[in-house]
């Protein structure tokens, strides 16, 4: 029993983690319909951003987080602006910046791993590997720190978009571009306003990711499986939905590695996102496949 | 007038028309120029009578892999508009099937290569058959998780070395002739490879796999069975790409799972098609010439693998930003395409 107990703590402790991770997608596809296979990637740029911070001067990532929030969401602007505002135009638009967005993925990967090298990276604060003791049961203080941050911005994020104007405007455009256009919203101001705010979550999750995870730049080809398994299970888009699916795979993952062995709890993710495409495309809060 | 035409009438009419069409196309087509380079490419080993040019075979023999690889996704990717980024997969499947069988029962591959494409092409089916409900977006991404689930089952299978791979042993020719065998293997397989894609491009499989990539569901009303389509035209992409894998492990004389089953290789597949231009048949051959020059230069002046990846991305954004369409695509939609590039 005690074992089971440890198993789902330690599975709820990093679906805080992963729902951070796959948020920003969500977010981006909801309101861009873009699959932004980049996510990944940026994540690791966010990374580096908090372990060069660490490593340099000492500066904790929950300090270097909002450095990386803001780096991050510069680069978002400059992504959207360079790239993806002139593809908003043409005709098989969401193919093609699947593509794109790979592109762009081995253009970061590239350009980390010749900056950084290859090596295996952790950030390494005190409380990375401590860990809280309840009874016989330990919950690793890292993973604990990480996943009540994560919610805390996944909650602020509901907020924003629950109660302020500009919110109100990404919710419209998420749910329909051209009747959210004709009322009046900017629609390319909110496509570039939450593309920011996406790859600055992407930078939030980074700073976390950088002492839950160890990370080397090519790394990131593994995490596209598994943040698109989230955000695919959670119904594309709704933001609800992908942290929901990260806590439900994470745990899902976790008794997997328990039972099988570590190489099999990856494992978990693709078959989920493998199975839900087939079976149920939408995913659990989705609306109906358009794109399917 | 019009009503004393029977149908027959009409028929041959159309027939007629349809010939000149075809004929003014011929003369468009420069057919000599792909039988002159196959016969140069079958020539070209003889210059290791004069020296040592086993680094030029080794290029061309390379080049010739994507080249049959590409068509092969192409034809899938290309003429259906299912882009997969998955089909490293099948040329995994390939390699082990004839590698294993090569380390096992001592057949060359180059014999198995059919048989190896025909079980890259049979899964192929079997994957289509589940992976091609979902269409776009969905579908690209199912073929990554596609490419992460076998090889963590590759990395983890212990009857085929699991990570570590198997080592095959080594042909006993002498050096300067030790490439040959797959030279040839690859140059047969790069030109019926391309004489399969002219088929398919020419045949009603062929119009109707260009009718669903422009519009499926009008297709689909339009009595293709769609479905069956789809599945055939994945299955026979694996195919080509399963057995470029089989010859390609003996070549390397090993079989392991990073070396089939990296994302370089299938963006690589991708990328010589939408540079060279998908749905074509000359664009995955002239983007297989171009991708493997432009990527020796790079490891070779540069020197390192990190460049090479941050550089294929790069091309591959430009490319698609500014030309979807590909280097034969945009030439032919400008009516500029030479008559030697015009193989379709």
């Amino acid at each position: 029993m005690a074992a089971i107990i440890q198993i789902v703590v330690l599975g709820l402790a990093l679906g805080g983690v992963y729902a951070l991770m796959g948020s920003g997608l969500s977010l981006i596809f909801g309101v861009m319909r873009i699959v932004n296979l980049a996510h990944p990637a940026l994540i690791m740029s966010g990374a580096y951003v908090a372990y060069w911070g660490f490593r340099l001067w000492g500066l904790d990532p929950f300090v270097m987080l909002p450095v990386a929030m803001v780096i991050l969401a510069a680069t978002g602007v400059l992504l959207y602006k360079l790239v993806f505002e002139r593809e908003a135009k043409s005709a098989r638009y969401s193919e093609m910046t699947v593509l794109l967005t790979f592109a762009v993925a081995m253009v970061l990967e590239g350009a980390l791993a010749t900056a950084f090298t290859n090596t295996q990276r952790v950030t390494s604060p005190g409380y990375a590997t401590d860990a809280f003791f309840i009874g016989s049961v330990f919950i690793p203080k890292g993973q604990l720190y990480a996943g009540i941050t994560s919610l805390v911005i996944i909650g602020l994020l509901a907020l924003f978009l629950k109660f302020s104007r500009f919110g109100y405007a990404i919710r419209a455009t998420t749910q329909n571009r051209e009747a959210a256009e004709l009322l009046g919203v900017n629609v390319n101001l909110v496509g570039l306003v939450s593309f920011a705010i996406g790859v600055a979550l992407a930078g939030a999750a980074g700073s976390l990711v950088s002492f839950v995870f160890s990370f080397f730049p090519s790394k990131h080809w593994e995490w596209i499986a598994v943040l698109m398994s989230l955000v695919v299970l959670g119904g594309m888009g709704s933001i609800l939905g992908t942290v929901v699916a990260a806590y439900l795979l994470s745990v899902v993952a976790a008794f997997v590695g328990f039972f099988f062995g570590a190489t099999w709890s990856t494992l978990t993710f693709y078959l989920a996102l493998f199975v839900v495409l087939l079976v149920r495309p939408q995913g659990l809060f989705g609306e109906k496949p358009e794109l399917a | 007038m019009a009503s004393t035409d029977t149908t027959d009438d009409i028929l041959k009419a159309r027939q007629a028309y349809n010939e000149t069409l075809t004929a003014a196309q011929d003369k468009r087509r420069a057919t000599w120029f792909p039988l002159l380079l196959l016969a140069l490419l079958a020539a070209l080993p003889a210059l290791q009578f004069a020296g040592n040019y086993n680094y030029l075979l080794h290029l061309v023999l390379y080049t010739l892999c994507y080249v049959v690889m590409a068509s092969g996704w192409n034809i899938l990717g290309g003429y259906a508009g299912y882009i997969s980024l998955g089909h490293n997969v099948f040329f995994a499947v390939g390699g082990y099937f004839a590698g294993m069988m090569f380390a096992r029962l001592g057949i060359s591959t180059i014999i198995l290569a059919p048989l190896a494409g025909l079980v890259a092409g049979l899964l192929g089916y079997m994957i289509g058959l589940i992976t091609l409900r979902v269409r776009g977006p969905s579908f690209i991404i199912s073929s990554l998780a596609l490419v992460m689930i076998v090889r963590i089952g590759f990395e983890n299978w212990h009857f085929v070395g699991g990570a570590a791979g198997v080592s095959l042993p080594a042909n006993g020719l002498p050096v300067q002739w030790a490439k040959l065998p797959y030279y040839y293997a690859f140059l047969v397989m790069a030109a019926v490879a391309l004489w399969a894609s002219y088929r398919i491009r020419h045949s009603k499989f062929g119009l109707g796999l260009r009718a669903i990539s422009k519009d499926e569901v009008k297709a689909e009303s339009a009595g293709i069975d769609t479905r069956f389509y789809k599945v055939l035209a994945f299955a026979i992409s694996a195919f080509f790409v399963g057995m470029a894998g089989a010859v390609w492990g003996e070549y390397l004389t090993y079989i392991r799972p990073n070396i089939f089953l990296v994302i370089l290789i299938s963006v690589n597949m991708v990328l010589m098609c939408i540079l060279g231009g998908k749905g074509t048949v000359a664009g995955p051959a002239l983007g297989a010439v171009l991708i493997v020059a432009f990527n020796e230069f790079f490891v070779a002046t540069l020197g390192a693998s990190a460049i090479n990846i941050l550089a294929t991305g790069l091309i591959m954004a430009l490319a698609l930003m500014f030309f979807p369409l590909g280097i034969v695509g945009t030439l032919a939609r400008h009516r500029k395409l030479p008559r030697f590039l015009n193989w379709d």
